[in-house]
């Protein structure tokens, strides 16, 4: 990381405290991949009259512009393990990889109904059974993954 | 109007502490993935734990939410094969990408020119899934035996 790192003691409740506030504003549940969804099936229409949970995914965006304006840096160089094991010719593989791991991310999320923000931080917080096993499946197969690509490439 | 630019507002605090916190480096989320670092486990229980006692005081203190009618109030979804197979699915590309779709939008507005592909996939995932839906395709089996249920029942009534 290019910059501190915000204590947990601090960010977690801070961030748990985005989830209470669409619950009091809302009675809706916050989630990122349900913004994702009203951006794209509403751009997908040709409108532009998005609700709060379109807005909220906006806010995503700008938050990272705003966030590296004022830290006057990135907060990473690289992404992480594919650019550090693929180096050199083997940078082309990458992009391909990415872009399925994305395509997983965007179906597994909506198929599921939610990602980690939608199942695993506000599906859990009111104790969703559906939420539960999705968050325990997501976190086990993550888990799983990065073991097996540190074993084997 | 105030729904909307709240809804702004939330994001932007959410993307920020997502940025603060490092959540947004694939190498914070791969090492907490490997075992090899705790933060993300402490900022998640700790995020969760805010959020089940805050919305147990909402739900006990508001006659309704701020900017809907109507109790405050959530239902309780049984897991079914979707939610498995899905959650499944969005493990496998989260566990390679070490992004999840929120991180993944702050990182494109900070100019992380990878995380362009990664959210491009994002995309086409939501959009493939949109259009499946629209087709019927993704139907659970169960909510079809559900409907399939009363048309039985009527052909056994005639």
């Amino acid at each position: 990381m290019r910059h501190a790192q915000l204590a947990w003691y601090i960010a977690g409740p801070a961030l748990g405290l985005c989830v209470v506030a669409c619950r009091a504003l809302f009675n809706a549940r916050l989630g990122v991949t349900g913004g994702f969804s009203e951006l794209i099936g509403k751009l997908g229409r040709g409108s532009f009259s998005f609700d709060w949970r379109g807005w909220f995914a906006i806010g995503l965006f700008l938050a990272g512009t705003i966030f590296a304006l004022i830290a006057g840096t990135q907060t990473f160089d690289g992404y992480g393990w594919l650019t550090e094991t693929f180096t050199g010719s083997e940078r082309a593989l990458i992009a391909p990889v990415l872009l399925a791991a994305g395509v997983a991310i965007g179906y597994g999320a909506k198929l599921s109904g939610g990602c980690t923000s939608g199942n695993g931080l506000s599906g859990v917080s009111v104790l969703s059974p559906a939420a539960l096993a999705a968050t325990a499946t997501f976190f086990a197969t993550a888990i799983v993954v990065s073991f097996v690509t540190k074993a084997v490439i | 109007m105030w729904g909307r630019a709240l809804g702004l507002v939330i994001g932007l605090v959410f993307g920020a502490i997502l940025c603060w916190s490092g959540m947004i480096s694939p190498v914070v989320i791969r090492e907490a993935l490997l075992f090899e670092d705790s933060y993300l486990f402490l900022f998640f229980t700790s995020a969760v734990a805010t959020a089940a006692l805050g919305q147990l005081v909402v739900r006990r203190v508001m006659r309704s939410a701020l900017l809907t009618d109507g109790p405050v109030a959530w239902s309780f979804e049984r897991p079914k094969r979707r939610h498995i197979v899905g959650s499944a699915i969005f493990g496998l590309g989260w566990g390679v990408a070490n992004a999840c779709p929120g991180p993944i939008a702050a990182q494109v507005g900070q100019g992380i020119w990878w995380a362009v592909f990664t959210l491009t996939g994002v995309i086409v995932g939501v959009r493939l899934f949109l259009r499946r839906s629209e087709l019927g395709e993704t139907e659970p089996p169960s909510e079809r035996a559900v409907t399939a249920t009363p048309r039985t029942a009527a052909a056994a009534g005639r």
